[in-house]
């Protein structure tokens, strides 16, 4: 059942979205990028997906004699969430390794110390 | 030969990249060649497609690996180069070239600088790639690259303070946007199968479902994140203020003009949304408080480089309510507002990276009276800040008078009175603008030359050329406008109205005509414009005027009219209570009148740039749910 894919993948988002708009901990904040993130790759992933249909691997041949089943997954989705997931994990990484400088730099990892740029 | 120019341009700032990083980390002047070189070719490259695409009308499609559409479905990956393409693409390779001049010099004092020209030219090709492609998951890809060599680059000088915040928060707030352009992209796959932009348009030339809608919410609020508009913009005042100032300069120039394209081929191309009244007016509200929320927090700042942050954030501000018109003036008025703000607030970025480099700071408090030591850098910043302030004949003048005469020909078309407000708002920004930089000038160049500061001296010659192109270019933008209007605004904006030609030359021809795409009218540009040599004819006068007061007026100029001998102290300088040593206005009082009358104003936008970046987010996300409520609700 592909609605369930659809109401999970919102549900991820939403939750990270709560997570980076309500957690002061920077690391909860990186971990709560990651799970949109993911919300947003199962929506990519699910908009390509047919259930019982197979891998898109064919000759041309195959394809004009009717051979191969008419009914296959979308290739190109997977292709795009691999894309987006290696961006995710660069994300993740990079974040986090701001979040150990700024622990260095200001002894916290609280949204509400890190505040010195306002106004 | 030519389809191959922007790809090569594209891909050989991506190979520099990687050149810098293996040959260049150790000798400066390998690294220094290695940039230059890969930035000039590709300012040339893209130069030489002016002729075909600005003047012959041009499109340059290019398929990756020829991989060319069959039976009319796009499979590969295309590039598309049309005059809006190639008018952003103009003002790309014109900054990052004179940005990374300005880097061999201003760079020189600092470490790892390996690593900072690598970034450098990733964000190069990145903003370039973005503006030429035409794949839509292509542009996402190149928005994630731009996003994070723009993070490394803002948190470069990592032991100065605030740069690793600034980084962070930039992080955050941008890969929520991204997050939210890759669900729209994806909403938008699942519907149209396709992620060409020139046939995306043509699926959904038939009307757009609400599935659509739902992606053209989203992806505004992605591309209004890149573009800094308010509520979006938090991070971008804190990230130009740390940045080097070579790489503010790049972002004002370039990172945030690649949004306003993105948005611009979204709601004019692909889902060519600007006929319907709704989507006009989310944008003209959203400009129009960028514009007013901008310059408001500009005139409290006092620190240099924070306080044209905002300016740059409030001269976006024009360009999105001037796009969001949805004519062909106001669309020229957008480009040309662009294109001048990406000259002038580069020069004022060089200008305040400059004072950095002589003395250490740009806190407004703590300088005054640099003209004396720095003659070069203060023509330059008097340049750039007359041409913000849009005083004629500079050319912020020009595309400020076009943006209000679009927005006043909309005001009386429509009725509306919502558009006479922006035109009244978009005055008085202007005014506060000038006011701002009143206020800068005296504090950073005139009054009295500090103590610690006598020994300064004027930047090296490396820095100061890209300064005096820029002027110059300002300059001649507002001079010869017409010149501009031929060869780079018409163009451009007729090629953002032609979306049948876009489709055509991408799918082949009668694509669009077989999907039923119809062109958005639009009546043709009616310039009832101003004359510069007047100005500069009444300009001599009023100087001639000036020296003949000076010259022939009474020899009592500059003393003091009270009577000396019986010296009475209520005539003295004060303040704060305490008489004035020396007679200098810091950057934070001209304007204490003002910022307490609007003290309740200041207090809630004070609070809400509180710095913490969970305030930030929310922001954010309130925005989002806004536009894209905006877009399901009002959307025919």
């Amino acid at each position: 059942m592909i609605l369930v894919n659809y109401v999970a993948s919102i549900i991820l988002i939403v939750l990270g979205l709560y997570t980076v708009c309500t957690k002061k901990n920077l690391i909860k904040i990186v971990l709560g990028l990651g799970i949109i993130d993911y919300g947003v790759n199962m929506l990519i992933v699910s908009f390509g997906f047919n259930e019982g249909g197979t891998a898109p691997i064919y000759q041309m041949s195959d394809l004009l004699n009717g051979v191969a089943p008419h009914f296959f997954v979308d290739p190109v989705p997977q292709a795009l969430t691999l894309t987006s997931i290696v961006i995710g994990a660069c994300v993740d990484a990079m974040a986090l390794s701001l979040v150990i400088m700024i622990h260095r730099k200001y002894k916290s990892v609280n949204a509400d110390d890190v505040r010195r740029l306002r106004g | 030969m030519m389809q191959h120019y922007p790809v090569l341009a594209v891909m050989l700032l991506f190979l520099a990249a990687f050149l810098v990083e293996i040959f260049g980390s150790k000798i400066a002047a390998i690294r220094n060649l290695i940039t230059f070189a890969a930035s000039t070719t590709a300012l040339v490259l893209i130069y030489a497609l002016i002729p075909a695409v600005m003047l012959r009308g041009e499109i340059i499609s290019y398929w990756m690996g020829n991989w060319a559409p069959v039976s009319g479905y796009a499979i590969g990956i295309g590039y598309e180069i049309d005059a809006l393409s190639l008018f952003f693409a103009l003002l790309v390779v014109t900054t990052f070239w004179l940005s990374g001049i300005y880097s061999f010099g201003y760079m020189k004092k600092d470490h790892h600088l390996g690593h900072y020209y690598t970034l450098y030219l990733m964000l190069s090709g990145s903003v370039l790639g973005l503006v030429m492609t035409g794949d839509i998951f292509n542009m996402f890809v190149m928005v994630e690259i731009m996003t994070f060599a723009s993070v490394a680059l803002t948190a470069f000088r990592n032991e100065s303070e605030g740069a690793l915040e600034a980084g962070f928060k930039y992080l955050v707030i941008g890969s929520v946007g991204s997050s939210f352009t890759l669900a729209g992209i994806a909403l938008l796959y699942g519907e149209c199968h396709t992620l060409n932009m020139a046939q995306l348009s043509a699926i959904l030339s038939g009307g757009l479902t609400k599935n659509s809608m739902m992606a053209m919410g989203l992806i505004i609020a992605g591309f209004g994140v890149k573009s800094y508009i308010v509520p979006f913009h938090t991070p971008a005042a804190d990230a130009y203020a740390v940045a080097p100032t070579s790489v503010s300069m790049i972002f004002s120039g370039m990172v945030n003009k690649a949004g306003v394209y993105g948005m611009i081929r979204m709601v004019y191309i692909v889902f060519r949304a600007m006929d319907q009244s709704s989507v006009q007016m989310l944008l003209a509200v959203f400009g129009a408080v960028t514009m007013f929320v901008g310059v408001t927090m500009a005139l409290t700042q006092h620190e240099f480089k924070r306080l044209l942050a905002f300016h740059s954030i409030s001269q976006i501000g024009y360009v999105i309510t001037a796009i969001s018109l949805g004519s062909a003036l106001g669309l020229t008025g957008g480009l040309f507002h662009a294109l001048n703000h990406t000259l002038f607030k580069g020069l004022l970025f060089l200008a305040a990276g400059a004072v950095l480099y002589a003395t250490g700071t740009t806190n407004l408090d703590k300088l005054g009276g640099l003209s004396k030591r720095m003659p070069h850098t203060t023509i330059c910043f008097l340049v750039g800040a007359a041409a913000i302030s849009g005083l004629p004949p500079f050319n912020g003048f020009a595309s400020k008078w076009i943006v209000y005469q679009a927005v006043y020909t909309n005001a009386v078309e429509s009725g509306n009175f919502l558009y006479v407000i922006i035109t009244v708002t978009a005055l008085i920004v202007s005014v506060m603008t000038l006011a701002s930089f009143v206020k800068v000038t005296q504090a950073v160049f005139f009054g009295q030359l500090r103590e610690e500061h006598k020994e300064v001296k004027e930047v090296p010659a490396i820095m100061l050329v890209p300064m005096y192109i820029m002027a110059a270019l300002c300059i001649c933008g507002g001079v010869f406008y017409n010149v501009v209007n031929t060869y780079l605004l018409a163009p451009a904006s007729a090629a953002a109205l032609n979306v049948t030609n876009y489709i055509d030359k991408m799918m082949g021809e009668g694509y669009a005509d077989a999907a039923g795409v119809v062109n958005i009218l639009a009546k043709p540009v009616e310039f009832s414009f101003w004359n510069p040599i007047m100005w500069l004819v009444l300009f001599g006068v009023v100087m001639a005027a000036a020296v003949l007061v000076i010259v022939f007026g009474e020899n009592s100029r500059g003393k003091v009219l009270v009577p000396t001998e019986n010296a009475d102290p209520k005539y003295a300088t004060f303040f704060s209570g305490e008489e004035e040593m020396f007679s200098q206005v810091g950057g934070s009082d001209l304007f204490w009148g003002f910022k307490k009358n609007w003290q309740g104003y200041y207090k809630v936008m004070q609070g809400l740039h509180s710095g913490i970046v969970t305030d930030y987010t929310t922001m954010t996300v309130v925005a989002t749910a806004i536009i894209v409520l905006c877009c399901f609700v009002f959307m025919r």
